[in-house]
């Protein structure tokens, strides 16, 4: 219940303060984005599990997001432009599949 | 951890990272919880503050992505709005500005036939204007009627076919265009843009471009010549090609007799090599007019002699 208010109210405060995002910052926000999705799917499914711990949930995501900012920022750095952050995102993608996959088996049982 | 744990441990990452995608932290959390007994009650309540904070910050995030990703997509298409104006008031200047040369153009026919009233050189003047496409012409003639074929729909999947062979080309306005010519037309018009001797039709982008002003379908072409023209034309071996392109590919195509026509005057052509004479100049003066010719009459032996031979 706490997480889903918590939710809407960040969606509403980033509709209500329409931010704009720095260039300097633009490239990583979609890698965040993945981060992020990986981090709640994560969490639901621990949920679903049982076993939902709110300091791994928080730790998971701030490192995931950081992890993923540094890998692109790393990539960046090296010339090898975008080809690290797809990398991030297959292997966050992977996750976040296998983990919606395990949802869904809690969900529906099949 | 032993060295063939470890070795198993890291050839297996990538199996036991499709196998198991949750964070094993949750699962040794778990196990904490399950010996240690349940945490203290501000561990709960931090917990819980630190869950609600970090959740609110992911809401954000998606928000600020989302108002990113939908804010970029808008500007591209302002800016292609903003040109689609651009071009449509431009269009609209040309237009403007052209009537008003048309109508400038009439005043100075005007005035020259005043001034050479006496002589017989102002019909003739104006005879040579009209074959030259630079002046207005009315007369009886021919209109021929050209339009795309209908798209060609798919009778299994309902879509129209991406290729249609009917749709009129640059290439086939100027058939009928030289068509018109050969049947003796005296001035052809192609949706109202006069052909001049220097006139050109072409595409680009899959637009026809009438000396380089954009014409749509239907088209048609307008030709004032002898009364016999419409039958000339009918009998030609393009009109015979087209008729054959209505059979097999329904393009449409049509050749009317039409009295009454007026064709507007062409486009003054831009001078490549003439030059109005300056004012300042005598224009007895024979070495101002020879000055710039001077390439072109150099230049013209060279082609001569190597055709000549």
């Amino acid at each position: 219940m706490i997480a889903v208010i918590a939710l809407i109210a960040g969606v509403a405060l980033g509709v209500v303060l329409e931010p704009t995002v720095p260039i300097g910052l633009q490239p990583y926000l979609p890698i965040a984005v993945v981060a992020a999705l990986d981090a709640v799917f994560g969490g639901i499914r621990a949920r679903l599990d049982g076993i939902f711990d709110d300091k791994q949930f928080v730790i998971s995501f701030v490192s995931n997001v950081l992890v993923a900012g540094l890998i692109v920022y790393l990539g960046d750095q090296l010339g090898v432009g975008g080809q690290l952050s797809t990398g991030v995102v297959v292997v966050l993608g992977v996750r976040i599949f296998g983990n919606v996959a395990a949802i869904r088996r809690h969900l529906f049982r099949a | 951890m032993s060295g063939p744990a470890g070795r198993r441990y890291s050839e297996e990452l990538f199996a036991d990272f499709f196998r198991a995608p949750l964070d094993s932290g949750y699962a040794r959390a778990a196990q904490r919880r399950a010996t240690a007994g349940p945490p203290p009650r501000w561990q709960v309540f931090g917990g819980r503050g630190g869950r609600a904070v970090a959740l609110a910050a992911i809401g954000f995030l998606f928000a600020v992505a989302y108002h990113h990703a939908v804010a970029a997509e808008p500007g591209t298409s302002k800016a292609r709005r903003d040109l689609v104006a651009d071009v449509r008031s431009r269009q609209q200047q040309t237009d403007d500005l052209r009537r008003r040369a048309d109508a400038l153009r009439d005043q100075v026919a005007k005035a020259r036939d005043e001034a050479l009233v006496d002589s017989g050189e102002a019909a003739r003047l104006r005879e040579l204007a009209a074959g030259a496409g630079l002046g207005k012409v009315t007369g009886d003639g021919v209109v021929v009627r050209l339009a795309d074929a209908p798209p060609q729909i798919d009778p299994v999947t309902g879509k129209q076919s991406a290729d249609n062979p009917g749709i009129v080309l640059d290439r086939d306005l100027q058939d009928i265009a030289n068509g018109l010519w050969l049947a003796g037309a005296e001035a052809v018009a192609v949706n109202g843009q006069r052909l001049a001797g220097t006139s050109t039709i072409r595409s680009a982008g899959g637009v026809i471009l009438v000396d380089f002003r954009p014409v749509t379908g239907p088209y048609e072409v307008a030709a004032i010549g002898p009364p016999n023209i419409t039958d000339a034309f009918n009998a030609s071996a393009t009109a015979k090609r087209f008729r054959r392109y209505v059979e097999t590919y329904r393009m449409q195509f049509g050749a009317k007799a039409r009295e009454n026509l007026t064709l507007s005057a062409a486009p003054d052509p831009s001078l490549h090599y003439a030059r109005p004479p300056s004012p300042s100049a005598s224009p007895s003066s024979p070495s101002s007019p020879s000055s710039p010719s001077s390439p072109s009459s150099q230049s013209s032996p060279n082609p001569s002699r190597s055709g000549g031979r």
